[in-house]
């Protein structure tokens, strides 16, 4: 009897149908050498296996498993600062993909995080990512952004602001948070029409019996807090200011 | 995946299966570290994408897919001409060879990255990874038929490579 090789391996891969199996077994019990190209394939298959197994047994890099949790590799593990991981991501790998193509890794590590953190996947009323790829305050979150005063504490809200203030690029920018239980935090920027997100990080877990709002902005996660820092001109806006930006629509310098 | 619960039930299946597509992706990149750029982009790209897997399918195929699809997508953007991919005629970055018992599996490795990529992939799927025919045919989105007989192949020069006989040097 003639086999074909290929049907002798994929018999001896466990692939062959309950016909050709029945054909194979009777080659095998009349022909040595049916016998011997099979237990080669077997052979070669364990070989296989066993040569490349010593990886498995590795450490996983952390930053692989902070990638595979939506997690980039930041300081607190919880917490994201965009600048920072656009900095990891162009400084990791001086010779590697990355740096090849920065801006790209970083947008798509970026939205990732992002929607990895507000656990939203597709289309979302509160974050969207711009045709070059940032992230961008979806239709909810930039209607807070652009009409919300910061003591607005109203039930309903998708999103609570909380200080508003002009940056050093002249441009308004605001802090903000989610509803839910996997709430998130951020800082957003108005660029043109819409609000930019420059920081998104994850709120603690609010306590069962609380609102779903964190009561005040001076409970924003450090990494918000220290965006504010950084691009703070002068101080926060009051209730006044808010309502002189709004009627201005929060246009910046940059914007005008 | 329209839930965050569900969402993080998948991440934490997406961070078992890690050291496979580590394992997978040195059989696409020359170096480990290369390698590991490689799943990061394939798992950052998985995340986005979560609404396309669907539960009944298997997350490992999938993932090897997406990350088959990156490591394609890094060849053409770098003009095949790029040293980061394996060359087909060269061994020598798989480590020392300094202890004895590490022999016969730098000569598999060695023997590996003298396959043409395409038998090189159906090896690696089928033959180390343990995927079905028809998983690994989906992976690399060829017909059952093409897997099989880029598997034969690859076998078949892998074993005149390692066979006692055969001269590796």
């Amino acid at each position: 009897m003639i086999v074909s090789d290929e049907t002798l391996m994929a018999y001896a891969d466990g692939e062959a149908d309950a016909a050709t199996r029945a054909i194979i077994e009777a080659a095998m019990r009349e022909d040595p050498e049916v016998r011997r190209r099979i237990a080669e394939h077997r052979a070669m298959r364990e070989t296989m296996q066993g040569a490349f197994s010593a990886v498995l047994d590795e450490p996983v890099p952390q930053r692989l498993i902070d990638a595979a949790r939506g997690r980039t590799a930041a300081p607190a593990g919880n917490v994201v600062d965009l600048a920072d991981a656009r900095r990891a991501a162009a400084s990791r790998s001086p010779v590697g993909i990355r740096s090849r193509r920065p801006a790209a890794m970083a947008a798509s590590l970026l939205v990732g995080v992002a929607l990895g953190y507000l656990g939203l996947h597709g289309a979302s009323p509160l974050v969207k990512t711009s045709p070059s790829g940032e992230l961008l305050a979806g239709a909810g979150l930039a209607a807070a952004l652009t009409n919300q005063l910061s003591e607005d504490r109203s039930p309903g809200l998708v999103a609570i602001t909380g200080l508003s203030f002009r940056a050093k690029t002249g441009d308004y920018c605001r802090t903000f948070s989610l509803a839910g239980t996997h709430s998130s935090s951020g800082l957003a920027c108005r660029e043109g029409d819409g609000w930019k997100i420059k920081v998104l990080a994850q709120s603690p877990p609010a306590p069962a019996s609380s609102s779903n709002f964190r009561p005040a902005a001076s409970d924003d996660p450090p990494a918000v807090r220290a965006a504010v820092e950084e691009s703070i001109d002068g101080e926060p806006l009051d209730r006044a200011g808010e309502i002189t930006a709004r009627q201005a629509g929060w246009a910046g310098k940059s914007n005008r | 995946m329209s839930t965050n619960e569900s969402t993080e039930t998948v991440q934490e299946q997406i961070v078992a299966l890690l050291p496979r597509l580590r394992r997978f992706a040195r059989n696409l990149v020359r170096t480990p570290h290369d390698a590991d750029d490689m799943v990061q982009i394939a798992v950052e790209r998985a995340l986005l994408r979560l609404d396309q897997w669907h539960s009944d399918a298997r997350l490992d195929s999938w993932l090897f897919k997406i990350l088959r699809n990156a490591w394609i997508d890094e060849v053409r953007a770098r003009g095949r001409r790029a040293k980061l991919f394996m060359p087909e005629e060269a061994g020598e970055h798989v480590g020392e060879a300094s202890m004895e018992r590490e022999i016969d599996r730098l000569s598999v490795e060695a023997a590996m990255t003298r396959l043409p990529h395409d038998q090189r992939l159906a090896v690696s799927l089928v033959l180390v990874e343990g995927l079905a025919y028809k998983d690994a045919a989906d992976v690399l989105d060829v017909p059952i038929g093409t897997l099989t007989s880029r598997l034969a192949r690859g076998r078949e020069a892998l074993a005149a490579m390692l066979r006692p006989e055969g001269d590796l040097s």
